[in-house]
């Protein structure tokens, strides 16, 4: 290794750390000017709660045995929400794409429920799958299906055409030519399509709970900003805020594994 | 005669009309020659390709391989595209391996063979490997070897040099021309470059603009113990070229 080589490595090295300190550091700050303008009454901490009464009121869920419950309903629909959604998307996309007068068919009913606002269905789907769990999932579901249908289907349609016909001069079935090329060739798009849902499913549970809650971390927003406290609001946002990054890294992950398995192991 | 085209037309209709992409064309392929297919673009090429391969069926005339019809099922035929169309998620190895897994084929020697072309032609060590790691060169003797596998008896070429630079595509033509010889197969190559036709082919079959239909058929007959890069040096070479470049032009 030259001397330079050395330099330039130092150089990564030290950047990767300053970036980190940074991201770490602004949190920090923000949560210290946060506490310190609650603590000397600048902006009325009723308001704007503080870090330290956040960790109090989470502290006292826990002991009421309150936490977990509620983070586990939240979690239950939204995973439930993503992985019906992300499945139920991708056999009705591969449905599409086998049958070119369905997709005909069903573009102009995509295009609309994809322009609509989800939540404008929500009174009709509580008075269809009831006031509970299964009407949140609902919510999830539809607001991530319609644009997993849609991706999934203009990935399959975007495959190279010279490679469809090499198989085809291969006398390879339709089949064949979905499993041998069109659905491996979809992977980084899957992958894409999986990270889209996180976010959404997200935002069709919370939505969801707004509407009908009895648990979970959208009650305990809504019922917090209801009675007035702003300490559980904030709490629950916050508690909100690690299972979403949660989620995210897991997908991450995922798409790592998947990396490796489908493409050159570098 | 391995390969015979006996007034083959076909019609492809869009919503506002119908085109004749092929209109009677007829041309005969000897067994172990290489024959070169010339046309101005747009000449229908796709719609021979499609013919060729046994994709879609002619809408006149027949097809004959073997002096028998071409049907739908046969695997006789195998197509080397234009881009080396290598799947970036298999290894090298799988993705020669594509056209007997397509097939369905219950004998597995083909993975034997396979493994033998490749350690044949220098990919051994590549076998494991995923595409992007080689280089433009050795991907499309990886192509070649792809449609060698299923044991074809005439290899359509699609303009298979098209995609790389100048002097790569001289030394893979070279490449694929010493490979299909060895392998004693017959060579149908599609090509707009008239150079590469009358460097590699035995015979040079000269297309019309659309409806592609035969204007001559010319017999090459340079050194045929040199190389294709070699045959560009020899004196009659200009005076194909001149031929070919002509007919091209007057059937504008």
């Amino acid at each position: 290794m030259t001397a330079e080589h050395k330099k330039f490595l130092k150089k990564i090295r030290l950047r990767k750390g300053v970036t980190l300190t940074l991201r770490i550091g602004i949190l920090a700050l923000f949560f210290l000017i946060w506490e310190l303008v609650a603590y000397f009454k600048i902006i009325d901490p009723f308001i704007i709660s503080s870090p330290s009464r956040i960790v109090k009121i989470i502290g006292q869920l826990y002991n009421q045995h309150n936490l977990f419950p509620h983070i586990f309903a939240t979690l239950y629909e939204t995973v439930a929400g993503f992985l019906i959604s992300t499945v139920l998307g991708t056999v009705i996309a591969i449905m599409l794409w086998w049958n070119r007068l369905m997709r005909d068919v069903a573009e102009p009913y995509l295009v609309t429920l994809n322009a609509l606002p989800k939540i404008a269905l929500g009174p009709i789907i509580i008075i269809w799958a009831g006031a509970g769990k299964n009407a949140i999932i609902a919510m999830a579901v539809l607001i991530c299906i319609v644009i997993t249908v849609i991706s999934m289907l203009t990935g399959f349609e975007s495959v190279d055409k010279e490679k469809i016909m090499l198989l085809r001069s291969m006398h390879a079935t339709k089949g064949q030519i979905f499993r041998k090329l069109v659905f491996p060739a979809n992977m980084p798009n899957l992958i894409s399509v999986l990270k889209i849902n996180v976010g959404l499913s997200w935002v069709g549970t919370i939505m969801g709970e707004y509407l009908v809650s009895r648990e979970g971390i959208g009650y305990l927003i809504v019922y917090g900003s209801q009675v007035f406290q702003l300490d559980l609001v904030m709490a629950s946002t916050v508690v909100l805020c690690v299972l979403a990054a949660v989620m995210y890294g897991t997908v991450a992950l995922l798409e790592k594994i998947i990396k490796i398995r489908y493409s050159a192991s570098k | 005669m391995i390969l015979e085209l006996k007034n083959v037309s076909f019609t492809y209709h869009s919503k506002d009309n119908e085109t004749k992409a092929v209109d009677k064309m007829s041309f005969g392929v000897e067994e172990g020659t290489f024959v070169g297919l010339v046309g101005p673009s747009g000449c229908g090429k796709t719609t021979l390709l499609n013919l060729l391969a046994g994709i879609t069926e002619p809408g006149e005339g027949e097809i004959l391989l073997h002096g028998k019809k071409l049907s739908k099922t046969d695997d006789k035929i195998a197509l080397m595209p234009q881009r080396d169309q290598l799947f970036e998620w298999r290894t090298i190895e799988k993705n020669v391996c594509l056209g007997p897994e397509i097939q369905k084929r219950k004998d597995k020697s083909f993975r034997l063979y396979a493994k033998k072309l490749l350690e044949k032609y220098g990919l051994g060590e590549f076998a494991t490997k995923h595409p992007s790691e080689l280089s433009g060169g050795m991907r499309q003797r990886a192509a070649l070897i792809r449609t060698l596998v299923t044991d074809p008896d005439v290899l359509l070429l699609d303009e298979p040099f098209s995609a790389l630079d100048f002097q790569t595509r001289l030394n893979v033509a070279d490449d694929v021309y010493e490979i299909i010889k060895q392998e004693k197969k017959t060579a149908l190559l599609v090509s707009h470059d008239i150079s590469e036709c009358i460097s590699l082919c035995d015979k040079i079959v000269v297309l019309s603009a659309r409806p592609a239909t035969v204007v001559a058929e010319i017999e090459v007959t340079l050194d045929k113990s040199l190389t294709p890069l070699r045959r560009r040096e020899c004196a009659d070479f200009s005076q194909y070229f001149e031929k070919v470049w002509k007919l091209l032009e007057d059937k504008k």
